[in-house]
């Protein structure tokens, strides 16, 4: 059963400061997130502004100020209901594809031929047949990137914490990882958060999306995406109601880039 | 595809030989003293003299087990010394003024003090390797280890790995690095292993040329040199092939393979 009421992720007041040589600088103030279970929920904003360290607080990563619940409880580190996907990908280079994929399952003792099962299903998703003994460094840019998805996949977290996770992509590659990710969150209405500074990535992807303030990140607007995602992408991209949000979600943002780059300004 | 391979090793052995021809030459028409140094054709008859008798194999055994030894504490000890440096602060406060201070030094030059304390012989051969050995595998070891990326330990956090196992995600990291230090511990090991044969041991290589340099056999001590030459040439083969096997994975690996 889907709790309807309790929120999969709830993010109370956290704050989170790093120590630096000039001082302690806040990344994140005061920032209250509730994110239901099976919602596709991104960040988007500035570069800088601490999108990325929202996700690592999430992740249990990073300790912060304030309180970030999961199902109701507390988190007190990373967890394997939370997988996450970075934007560097962060395989293990020593590993090949099939071991890479394994090696959450290895970690938690599951049995060999279980192992061996998911491992060859996910490598079927993934579409990397053929490639299952090559290392990481043998693999383009996109490949590496699905591998780090089913690695995540193979510990079947209830949620996915995406760290701008086709940042790193060409165009084309970015927009065919976006489709599979699409799909499989239609497949598996996962809990997803994704941070992102592309407004249109945000837009095709997600239920909702919020808005960072530059340095010291907060959330200051929210927006709704209601979109029929069975669509193709051009009938998607073309429709009114799609690029009615981006360009809302795209002026929000620009606004937040526009009045760090004043106060940075000397 | 056997003769490339021939032609590809005489391209890259040709300014040795061109040198060899060379000392020969002036050695032939007497600009070479033979009473200071030897031709390469004095040598050549030396050494195959020195190869037939079973006196070099045995002394050239005890050396490579010096070296060898002293290399493999060395190398433990330098990991685990890395190690605990990149992953406790309080550590790294103690040992790094020790490594940084230590680190000049010439070992050498601590070797008659090894032969106060552990006598003429193997222990103090071995100290003295092991010392020589200990910091490069430290420092590089401890290079890896901090040059491990967050993203990559955080992955390896969020898909459930034990505290244990995490040491092994750092080790493995660091693994370019741990050969790289292996690499240079190895050619200490030679000169320490040497260098202290020749001021305290009664056996060994180092022993050896010392002997034949002391009575102006020059000849056979050249010959026992090409002898060093020759094996830590060939360990040092076997180091880079070991080293290439263990990396096959690392981005290095197809560069190494093209060189």
């Amino acid at each position: 059963m889907r709790d309807l009421i309790r929120p999969k992720i709830e993010l109370r007041q956290v704050s989170k400061s790093y120590a630096t040589d000039r001082g302690a600088i806040l990344a994140l103030r005061d920032t209250d997130l509730a994110i239901a279970d099976g919602e596709f929920v991104s960040i988007v904003g500035p570069s800088g502004c601490g999108k990325s360290t929202l996700i690592y607080v999430v992740g249990g990563f990073l300790p912060a100020e304030g309180e970030v619940l999961v199902d109701g409880r507390a988190i007190t580190g990373p967890g394997t209901e939370r997988g996450v996907v970075f934007q560097e990908y962060a395989l293990f280079p020593w590993f090949t594809v099939r071991r890479n994929i394994a090696y959450g399952l290895d970690q938690q003792g599951v049995p060999a031929a279980q192992r061996k099962e998911t491992v060859d299903r996910l490598i079927g998703v993934i579409g990397l047949q053929g490639f299952e003994d090559r290392f990481p460094r043998e693999l383009s840019g996109g490949m590496k990137q699905r591998v780090a998805i089913a690695r995540t996949l193979a510990c079947e977290p209830a949620i996915l914490l995406l760290d701008e996770p086709f940042g790193a992509l060409d165009a084309q590659t970015r927009e065919i990882m976006q489709d599979e990710l699409l799909r499989l969150w239609l497949e598996s209405r996962k809990t997803v958060l994704m941070v992102t500074h592309d407004v249109t990535e945000a837009v095709y992807l997600s239920n909702r999306i919020c808005v960072m303030s530059a340095r010291p990140g907060r959330l200051v607007e929210e927006f709704r995406v209601e979109l029929d995602r069975a669509k193709p992408r051009e009938e998607i991209f073309l429709s009114d109601a799609f690029n009615r949000v981006r360009n809302q979600v795209w002026l929000s943002v620009r606004k937040q880039a526009l009045a760090a780059e004043s106060r940075n300004a000397p | 595809m056997h003769h490339d391979l021939l032609a590809h090793a005489l391209i890259r052995a040709a300014p040795l030989l061109l040198f060899g021809i060379l000392w020969q030459a002036a050695s032939s028409v007497g600009l070479i003293n033979a009473a200071f140094l030897p031709s390469p054709a004095a040598i050549s008859v030396a050494l195959a003299d020195l190869l037939a008798g079973g006196e070099i194999g045995t002394n050239i055994f005890i050396t490579l087990f010096r070296a060898g030894a002293g290399l493999l504490l060395g190398a433990v000890c330098g990991i685990w010394l890395g190690l605990m440096m990149a992953r406790s602060l309080k550590f790294r406060a103690w040992v790094t003024p020790i490594v940084g201070g230590t680190y000049s030094l010439p070992k050498s030059a601590l070797i008659p003090l090894f032969a106060l304390w552990f006598g003429i012989g193997s222990i103090t051969a071995i100290c003295a390797v092991y010392l020589a050995c200990l910091l490069p595998m430290t420092v590089n070891t401890f290079q890896g280890v901090v040059s491990t990326p967050k993203v990559l330990t955080w992955s390896a956090d969020a898909l459930g790995t034990r505290k244990r196992q995490m040491l092994r995600i750092y080790l493995r990291h660091a693994l370019p690095d741990v050969f790289t230090g292996l690499r240079i511990a190895l050619g200490f090991s030679f000169v320490l292993a040497i260098s202290s044969e020749m001021i305290a041991s009664t056996s060994g290589i180092g022993k050896l040329v010392f002997l034949y340099g002391e009575n102006g056999a020059y000849d056979y001590m050249f010959a026992a040199i090409a002898c060093v030459i020759g094996v830590a040439f060939l360990c040092d083969r076997a180091m880079l092939a070991v080293s290439a096997w263990c990396l096959r994975w690392h981005e290095s690996a197809a560069d190494a393979r093209a060189a």
